[in-house]
């Protein structure tokens, strides 16, 4: 697999700037002469409010190497299923066993579905990237915590299904060619009018076909996610308690599945030569909150940004973040 | 002419012969093919009755293609209720 380019995940809590963190080191890659392209797969989009201008669907040029991507989420999931709906609604007609129909109209509502299209428009970008060759760097700005690491899991738990159900496929494609080889002819059987013959082949049976292709999708994005030479996984986090929690938490978990996060910013630090006494219970806050950071995460390179007298929107002001997150970059 | 007879009476009689043998070779393989179907298709609709479930996009796309499979489960689960009859059938057991 070509290491040619990279790809970074900035995740953490929500609220606690990344997007601020990933549009500021997007910078300093396309600074650089990297040509850069920063996706944003939060819902909630607040990319385009950061650069101070509209993004969308499509790569926008922001500054030279610098493109951006605001992902439509409804119309990403609407995409997703519009397809899949149609090839079963068009199957089912003949079938009354169940009652589909309310079944598919609700599709857009169940569990994981967003998930998914979200990973699906992931490996799109990347996929795409990795064929064209595109971008240098592409950077995902994520949704918050919880739901990112359920994305960033799929991939593994996917593939543990898929095997699964592969080799119960291919049990009942060797019953299958067992009788046929008793009965000298194909199978066949009556679904409402038709009559299907039914496949005893891996490579006729279109069940088998379809885990195979997602086998192999599931897997490509699983062996980007992981591979620590392409991806890099960066936190960010305040300096409070919840958020450190939550950040070691997902930390644990993401190593669990393969996945190393590579270093951790603690934004929005508050740094003052006086402290005025009103925030002095704070200011102790946020230095026990360091230290647990400190603590927690000795094996992983940690970044502070302090907390800027102005908000940190438009370019000019992001490139006052720049300096303190150029140590990433080194580590590259 | 007799001969010819007498060779296609011998032919039907091993025709019936090896049909008796080829569905009793059968029967079992067509039972667990059955039973394997059916668990491939709850294994994938497994959430409407509360067995853990592949992602559901997994589902999803499988379900253009398993008509069969959800035939054959629909079939089993109106016979669930007489299973040992079932399985009484299959063994013999009368």
């Amino acid at each position: 697999m070509s290491n040619e380019f990279k790809v970074y995940f900035f995740i953490g809590k929500g609220g606690v700037g990344k997007t601020t963190c990933a549009a500021a080191y997007s910078l300093i890659l396309a600074r650089q002469g990297l040509k850069t392209l920063i996706v944003s797969l939060d819902p909630a989009h607040n990319l385009g409010d950061v650069f101070g201008l509209e993004l969308s669907e499509k790569p926008k040029e922001i500054l030279d190497n610098l493109y951006g991507i605001e992902v439509d989420f409804n119309k990403m999931v609407q995409e997703h299923l519009k397809d899949l709906t149609d090839r079963i609604k068009d199957i089912y007609k003949y079938l009354k066993v169940l009652n589909l129909d309310k079944y598919i109209d609700v599709l857009r509502h169940s569990p994981g579905i967003e998930e998914y299209a979200t990973l699906e428009k992931i490996s799109e970008i990347i996929e795409f990237n990795f064929k064209e060759r595109r971008y240098d760097t592409i950077i995902f700005d994520t949704p918050p915590t919880g739901l990112t690491i359920r994305i960033m899991a799929l991939p593994s738990i996917s593939l543990i299904w898929i095997r699964k159900l592969m080799e119960l496929r291919m049990a009942i494609l060797d019953r299958r060619r067992f009788l046929e080889e008793i009965y000298g002819e194909k199978l066949k059987a009556k679904i409402g009018n038709k009559e299907l013959v039914m496949a005893s082949t891996i490579e006729e049976d279109p069940v088998y076909k379809e885990l195979r292709n997602l086998y192999k999708r599931v897997k490509f994005v699983n062996e980007i996610f992981t591979n620590p030479k392409i991806t890099t996984t960066v936190m960010v986090v305040n300096p409070e308690l919840l958020p450190v929690l939550e950040a070691r938490r997902a930390y644990d978990f993401l190593k669990k599945i393969d996945i190393h996060v590579k270093a951790i910013i603690i934004n929005k630090v508050l740094e003052l030569e006086v402290i005025p006494k009103e925030l002095n219970v704070k200011f102790a806050e946020q230095t026990k909150a360091i230290q647990l950071i400190n603590n927690e995460f000795r094996d992983i390179r940690i970044l502070k940004v302090p907390i800027l007298p102005e908000e940190p929107t438009g370019i000019n002001n992001l490139l006052k973040i720049t300096k303190y997150l150029s140590q990433l970059i080194m580590e590259d | 002419m007799i001969k010819n007879n007498y060779k296609k009476i011998m032919q039907k009689a091993w025709n019936i012969i090896i049909g008796v043998f080829k569905a009793k070779s059968s029967e079992y393989i067509e039972v667990e093919l059955r039973e394997l179907e059916n668990v491939f298709a709850l294994v994938i609709l497994g959430s409407f009755i509360g067995l853990p479930s592949p992602p559901t996009v997994i589902s999803l796309k499988l379900l253009p293609h398993i008509a069969k499979e959800l035939l054959t489960m629909s079939r089993i689960s109106e016979r669930l209720d007489d299973m040992l009859g079932e399985m009484a059938g299959i063994f013999e057991i009368t």
